[in-house]
């Protein structure tokens, strides 16, 4: 997937799962502070990411995983 | 109606499980089990393998294990696999003894949440004053942190669970707050009063006090988790405690009293079994995508019956459908 595709699917998941207009989202939103995403909020999603993109993501990278941006940019570099 | 199984979750796993799977294939002939655990351990319990499958399992979550974390690391142990059969379709519903919290992860993070309910809740049906009654708890535990919402969200499904399961026309619903007037408690419990009071399809009673946990003034009591975990643990703590001091003063204080122990056991049985672990089912954790229940880590068969007969009614009677129809035309934000 293009770096472009990625960042498509990541902004529907997100658009889903935090019930935010899609529009609403750019490439630096915090998924923790700007959604008010906590714990539990964090570790679905990134099941969900797993599901979606394939692989794992360690818990010390997941807590890295900021901004939409970053999301992004971890799955491109860790693409099959 | 098929029901996972993690074989080897709890103190005394895999015997009771098996021993309890067993007693409860051979009640109902409608149910079928898969058991997830170590086969070389599981495989010669068994005394008959009718309705019963094996799965092989390589790990266990043990009570030590952090809970999120080990269900992301040990995707190959019982627990994980039962849910992930749960999540696949394989099977319909999870029964455990395991690690509370690594269950609760599991139900959460495998099985997914009902959509419309933001956290769900753990509930255990506790005793009565009225030795024919029983009152549900909920939340017992599964947040640390709670919000108006999720407390009207769990009052919902308490009352769908009494209605359906426990066969009450109208639940009486109340609130644990620090007295019963209106207006008491904090701005949490106040919100969550005057939505309870709004909500028209809630028989809302009010607020109940703690010491009143149990004295059938509801049939469902709604807390916030950090509360509702407190009340629980102070109050088996205090009826544990109590029951050791009565026996410490009866077998103390000389030959008399302990003739009379005697001649009045057999009321203490009585009281003793209402209050096991075992009488009244297990924990559900309520608000997840399909009916996952535990037990006490501690408990015999008996518990393992009852609660895979409690697994048996949610499934019969489609308590998760309802609250998933219900919260597709009334949603709870």
């Amino acid at each position: 997937m293009t770096e472009k595709e990625v960042y498509d699917k990541v902004i529907d998941l997100i658009a889903e799962r935090f019930e935010v207009e899609p529009a609403k989202l750019m490439a630096t939103t915090n998924i923790k502070n700007d959604l008010a995403a906590d714990s539990i909020d964090l570790v679905e999603f990134v099941l969900e990411l797993e599901d979606t993109f394939g692989g794992e993501i360690p818990d010390d990278e997941a807590e890295k995983l900021n901004t939409i941006d970053d999301v992004v940019k971890y799955i491109v570099a860790h693409q099959n | 109606m098929k029901i996972a199984v993690d074989a080897m979750g709890g103190d005394h796993a895999p015997a009771v499980v098996v021993k309890g799977v067993e007693q409860a294939r051979d009640q109902w002939p409608d149910l079928e089990f898969v058991l997830f655990g170590d086969v070389a351990q599981v495989k010669p319990l068994i005394k008959d393998e009718q309705r019963l499958t094996l799965v092989q399992s390589n790990s266990v979550i043990t009570n030590e294990d952090e809970p999120v974390k080990a269900v992301r690391s040990k995707k190959d142990s019982s627990m994980v696999m039962a849910a992930q059969a749960v999540k696949n379709g394989a099977a319909d519903a999870i029964f455990s003894m395991g690690n509370t919290g690594a269950l609760l992860a599991t139900g959460i993070f495998v099985i997914g949440r009902i959509k419309g309910i933001d956290r769900p809740a753990l509930m255990p049906t506790l005793p009565s004053v009225d030795p024919d009654k029983v009152v549900n708890l909920l939340d017992a535990g599964a947040n640390a942190e709670s919000k108006p919402n999720y407390l009207e969200q769990w009052a919902l499904m308490g009352s769908i669970y009494a209605r359906d399961i426990r066969g009450i026309k109208e639940p009486r619903i109340a609130l644990l707050n620090n007295g019963t007037e209106y207006d008491k408690g904090d701005s949490l419990h106040q919100e969550v009063y005057q939505r309870l009071q709004a909500n028209p399809n809630l028989n809302f009673v009010g607020n109940v006090e703690a010491g009143n946990l149990l004295n059938d003034q509801a049939d469902v009591i709604v807390s916030d988790g950090f509360t509702g975990n407190a009340v629980l643990k102070a109050t088996e703590g205090m009826a544990s405690l109590l029951m050791k001091q009565i026996k410490h003063a009866l077998l103390n204080n000389g030959t008399k009293v302990k003739l009379g122990a005697a001649l009045i056991k057999p009321a203490f049985g009585d009281i003793k079994n209402r209050f096991s672990t075992s009488a009244n089912g297990g924990a559900v954790l309520l608000g997840v995508n399909a009916p996952v229940v535990k037990t006490h880590g501690g408990s015999d068969e008996g518990a393992v019956v009852s609660t895979i007969g409690q697994i048996r009614e949610m499934l019969r009677k489609q308590t998760i459908h309802q609250v998933i129809e219900y919260l597709q035309t009334n949603p709870i934000k």
